[in-house]
């Protein structure tokens, strides 16, 4: 799903992402952890292809990244801090523009499931502007589903999700490991990521201190092995 | 799939700009209060400004034109949107071609208004039977500020001083729209009908729009994934 080699990225002189090889197979799930600045939304975004990489090689979901970016965006889902959305538009405009941006089909039955997936059907006519910060998360989550995407790129998620959105989530991410989908998720919450993730990936100034597989280990185990790893 | 992607992006400016009508109202106003300023300014001892309204129509246009163009991004950065659309499959020459179709119709919404206002303002002599062809005129002038409205205000989106730098690179680029608009109108405003020189004009538009569709295919990914 993503090959990794030596990649990097620089903010001036600073080195955000200093060589970092990661490799993703189909069903894995990866928790990126790391302290503030240790390059982990630089990784995510440039799995994303939202920033090229100033050196190293990139594959994502089989098509070289940036040559072959466009590709291999059809098959990402991308959860930011910010939820992507226009708070002039209603929660089902929203979702009818990724649709049409990703080509979904039957996208209007896609987006009723979704929209009751995430509990806001009865607000679908409802620009995001009223809803909360949880609801418009929500609605983030209802985006980076629509177009059954294979990789899944998410920003500290269980951050701004409300707990029905959390709980949706971590179904979507226990459903991940049996349909082949993999995902990156970078967190500060390592315990809570830990129930569902198979890997924990630790950055520190921009390099993986720590990559190690985590199934079988309960998640305070998980916590100590990260806070081991950023000492 | 591409003209899903394009009416799409359209079609969700359209009705964010019918939602908060924030863009074409002002410029509207802009427009109105500026032409009002230039009557002021020179034409208060009467006098017959027939000759210069294809100047004082088309740097209203201009002005006009910087400001609806400087609004053309603003949902997308304010609201924190544009990673979203980046990380969407859509060709960036489909995001140009979205924002540009988006300037076209809000100029032709403000040039509905303007430009039975500059008969009123600024002629003396016959307007209304030359308005068609000064509306062809600024359909061509529309693509201009259009296609190279789009590339700049791409260009101004990702940096620090983006109010400053727009005007900066738009205007100068605007200098030959003025000139040409302006050229046009003259031609066949106050009784003139000097076909052959509006003909002229109308190709230096169609020509420059060809320009800058050219180069703005040809840089765009550039603007957004470098």
């Amino acid at each position: 799903m993503v090959t990794a080699r030596g990649l990097v990225h620089a903010y001036g002189e600073r080195r955000a992402v200093d060589g970092v090889d990661l490799d993703l197979v189909p069903g894995e799930r990866v928790a990126l952890a790391g302290a503030n600045g240790a390059g982990k939304s630089t990784l995510l975004r440039m799995l994303a292809t939202l920033i090229r990489p100033k050196s190293g090689d990139l594959v994502v979901l089989g098509h070289e990244v940036p040559d072959h970016a466009r590709a291999a965006r059809t098959g990402i889902g991308y959860l930011a801090h910010d939820p992507l959305v226009y708070l002039d538009l209603t929660a089902r405009q929203n979702l009818e523009l990724y649709g049409d941006l990703y080509g979904v089909d039957g996208l209007d039955e896609r987006i009723l499931d979704l929209l009751d997936q995430v509990d806001l059907l009865a607000r679908a006519e409802d620009t995001v502007r009223t809803f909360s910060r949880g609801m418009a998360q929500r609605l983030a989550l209802a985006r980076m589903l629509l177009h059954r995407p294979r990789l899944l790129l998410l920003d500290e998620p269980h951050a701004s999700l409300d707990a029905r959105g959390g709980a949706l989530l971590d179904d979507q991410l226990e459903a991940a490991r049996h349909d082949g989908r993999a995902a990156v998720i970078v967190t500060h919450e390592v315990e809570r990521v830990a129930r569902v993730s198979d890997r924990i990936v630790v950055l520190r100034g921009g390099r993986v201190v720590l990559d190690q597989r985590t199934d079988g280990l309960d998640p305070p185990a998980v916590r100590r092995l990260y806070e081991e790893a950023i000492a | 799939m591409r003209r899903r992607q394009l009416t799409a992006l359209v079609r969700k400016d359209l009705r964010l700009e019918l939602r908060t009508r924030e863009t074409i109202v002002a410029m509207v106003l802009f427009a109105i209060v500026m032409l009002a300023i230039l009557q002021f300014g020179f034409g208060t001892r009467d006098d017959d400004l027939t000759r210069f309204t294809g100047g004082l129509m088309w740097v209203t246009l201009a002005f006009t034109a910087v400001l609806g163009v400087g609004r053309s991004y603003v949902a997308e950065r304010e609201q924190r949107v544009l990673d979203g659309l980046l990380v969407s499959p859509v060709p960036r020459v489909v995001l140009l071609g979205a924002k540009a179709i988006a300037i076209f119709l809000y100029m032709t919404a403000v040039e509905i208004i303007v430009i039975p206002l500059v008969g009123i303002f600024f002629v003396k002599g016959p307007y209304w039977d030359s308005i068609g062809w000064i509306a062809i005129a600024a359909l061509l002038a529309n693509l201009c500020i259009a296609l190279s409205g789009t590339l700049f205000s791409g260009l101004a989106l990702f940096t620090r001083a983006r109010d400053l730098i727009l005007p900066v690179l738009f205007l100068p680029a605007l200098v030959p729209v003025v000139i040409a608009g302006a050229g046009a109108t003259h031609a066949v405003v106050g009784g003139a009908h000097d076909m052959s020189e509006w003909r002229g004009y109308c190709l230096f538009l169609a020509a420059y729009a060809i320009l800058f569709a050219l180069v703005s295919i040809a840089t765009y990914d550039a603007v957004f994934d470098d």
